[in-house]
């Protein structure tokens, strides 16, 4: 059954009308986003079908499940996931279902099991999905045609890990991963090559939810306008700490003052942005210690960029890699039209001392999380817009898409040449500037996704 | 009604061998139960204070109440459903080892510059079930207590209940009792928009 089929009836968004949401004439100078799109319900319905269900989302990290039999399980949008790695030492992604009554199989996050029994009646899986066990079969009284069927756990339509990073998707029609994920793989390397034994996520789970549309979180994501406004008690403090004031275990960086750092934005294809800056104080990064050793590993040009560049890295759709004040690796997940579930991963080596990791650790609380000092204002901000947004009657389009325009080129960049990228436009300018210009290929991704969903044609021929 | 059998309340097992922070304490010159009652009332009365000048947004006569070298732990839950147990080696909702993080925390609680603190949650928070850990002496004990905050998150319109339980260090600095350390264990840790020191 392809998903077009599995829709609800009776949703009535109109093809030929689609592209009211996106209004994209750049040789008019305009770019806006129709404010329909964080809040029709219709909409949302389709766009779990049309990018979630037709796309590659991230799904957890093969740290978690190093041995055999060991399982995470998560979401695509809606959909329960269970990613197991089978006796074979295989990973394999199948809907967290059971075939019996439709029972989320396993409600456990990560595990080891060689065999998943479903509580209710008891069927059982293996590793590998294979049905093992219905219970008092023979005493059935099965017909052949039940026989004949398949009853193993059902996979996903594609599975794929890339530098330590598994992803999955519901639809098989998708590119491979590394041609999906493209030129922003090289900042999936900057990230999880930073350790010699590889990169984890640290333990402790941090999620929380926000009572917004998740394209807001995707927003902020690569936004640095907001930072002096939004985050302006969080600047106080850390000008009081560079008085020596406050909390002097945590950094004293000085955002508001530099605010002419040199600041760069690529995108690229299947929706993928980056926004990339000066880091003001290469010292501050925990892995700078070991930067030599860092250089001889992975070459100047990566080791530089790990120590001496920020960056906000979108990984269509829902997927946030950031090295900023720490290594964060986000996930905002549509529950709802206006709901949206966080998960946050605090990235750090492998086998690092426990001093390096502690201050990672301090840096991350600080900033991020439903219990940080800036995160929660923009969770608040985005309920906010969300408010503003669902008011009927209001203005429709919003202009929040139009900062850098007259600066933007197509093609690359000194930053891009120097790490190789083929950007389908870039910007460059100061931090002040604050850009937005990043946010048009997310946009017009997620409309040719919903266009070809709604036409019946294949997402990515 | 039962008896209440004196004889029940329990000797206080020997005191944890990992005592944090701090010089070694002296034994309590004298166990008795009304020595061991005294120190629990102080202890009472230091915990409930704390949540009431929290409900009163009384921030500096909070504050007041931490050493300066205090330790703040709010532990996260790791995703096997047992709770992180190293701070500087697992995820913490919070963790600071001075009073000058709590400070800040205050400083963006009554900025009004932060949108998540504007207005600051209204809270009541509830404590209950404090117990000594270990023996106490006369300059320092431990507690634990079981705790509820309701909060109302105003421009949400919603109002959502935090529980747990928390572990206390209280020490004795010139005659009055401070908090030396505070281990909050937050059960709900699916947290919605944000939680800060005030709802904990």
């Amino acid at each position: 059954m392809n998903i077009t089929q599995a829709l609800p009836r009776g949703i009535g968004v109109d093809p030929q009308a689609m592209m009211r949401y996106i209004d994209d004439r750049p040789n008019d100078g305009i770019f806006q986003v129709h404010r329909d799109v964080f809040i029709d319900r219709d909409l949302f319905e389709r766009e779990l079908a049309y990018v979630f269900g037709r796309t590659w989302n991230f799904l957890g990290f093969e740290s978690q499940i190093p041995k055999p039999h060991d399982f995470f399980t998560g979401h695509i949008a809606r959909t329960p996931v269970l990613v197991t790695r089978g006796g074979d030492k295989q990973i394999r992604a199948f809907f967290n279902v059971c075939r019996h009554k439709g029972a989320m199989l396993c409600n456990v996050e990560q595990g080891m099991a060689r065999v998943h029994v479903c509580p209710y009646h008891a069927w059982s899986y293996d590793s590998t999905g294979a049905n093992v066990s219905i219970k008092d079969h023979a005493a059935g009284d099965y017909p052949k045609g039940f026989e004949s069927e398949d009853h193993n756990l059902k996979p996903l339509g594609a599975v794929a890990s890339y530098k330590g990073l598994v992803f999955g998707s519901i639809s098989p029609d998708v590119p491979l991963l590394e041609d999906f994920l493209g030129d922003t793989k090289f900042f999936v390397d900057l990230v999880m090559d930073q350790g010699p034994h590889g990169m984890e996520p640290i333990p402790g789970r941090a999620l929380y939810t926000f009572r917004g549309n998740w394209k807001l979180q995707l927003e902020n994501g690569m936004d640095t306008y907001h930072l002096t406004t939004t985050h302006l008690s969080f600047l106080n403090i850390q000008s009081d700490r560079r008085r020596g004031g406050g909390n002097q275990e945590v950094r004293k960086s000085n955002v508001a003052g530099n605010m002419g750092i040199k600041t760069s934005t690529f995108t690229f294809p299947h929706g993928h942005g980056v926004l990339t800056l000066e880091n003001e104080d290469p010292t501050i990064r925990p892995i700078y210690s070991q930067l030599d050793q860092l250089r001889a590993r992975v070459g100047k040009t990566k080791a530089d960029w790990t120590t001496a560049r920020s960056f906000n890295a979108t990984i269509f759709p829902n997927m946030n890699l950031s090295q900023n004040y720490a290594l964060i690796l986000r996930v905002a997940r549509p529950i709802s039209v206006d709901l949206t579930e966080m998960t946050s991963y605090c990235l750090g080596a492998i086998g690092e001392s426990r001093a390096q990791r502690a201050l990672r650790l301090r840096e991350f609380e600080d900033f991020f999380n439903a219990s940080g000092l800036a995160t929660p204002d923009d969770s608040l901000m985005y309920e906010r817009c969300q408010d503003g947004l669902t008011n009927a009657g209001g203005p429709p389009w919003l202009q929040g898409y139009a900062r850098g325009m007259n600066e933007l080129k197509p093609g690359g960049n000194d930053w891009t040449n120097e790490i190789s990228a083929r950007p389908l436009q870039n910007w460059m300018g100061t931090f002040k500037a604050g850009p937005e210009v990043m946010l048009h290929e997310p946009y017009r991704e997620w409309q040719r996704l919903m266009d070809t969903g709604l036409r019946g044609e294949r997402a990515y021929p | 009604m039962p008896a209440v059998k004196k004889k029940s309340r329990p000797t206080p097992p020997a005191a944890r061998s990992a005592q944090s922070r701090g010089a070694p304490s002296l034994p309590a010159r004298k166990s008795s139960p009304e020595a061991l009652r005294d120190l629990l009332d102080a202890g009472r009365d230091l915990i409930e204070s704390e949540a009431m000048y929290l409900d009163e947004r009384r921030w500096d006569d909070w504050l007041a109440l931490y050493t300066e070298k205090c330790e703040y732990w709010v532990p996260t839950w790791r995703m096997d459903g047992t709770l992180t147990t190293s701070h500087d080696e697992e995820l913490s909702h919070i963790y600071y080892s001075n009073r000058a993080g709590l400070a800040e925390r205050v400083s963006r609680l009554t900025s009004r510059w932060s949108p998540a603190s504007s207005p600051v949650p209204r809270t009541c928070h509830i404590v209950a079930n404090i117990r000594f850990i270990g023996a106490p002496s006369q300059d320092r004990m431990q507690l634990r207590s079981s705790w509820v905050t309701h909060a109302l998150y105003i421009r949400q319109r919603q109002t959502y209940a935090f529980f747990g339980s928390a572990e206390y260090e209280l020490a004795s600095v010139s005659g009055k009792w401070l908090i030396a350390r505070k281990k909050v264990v937050l059960k709900n840790d699916y947290i919605p928009s944000m939680i800060d020191v005030n709802c904990l």
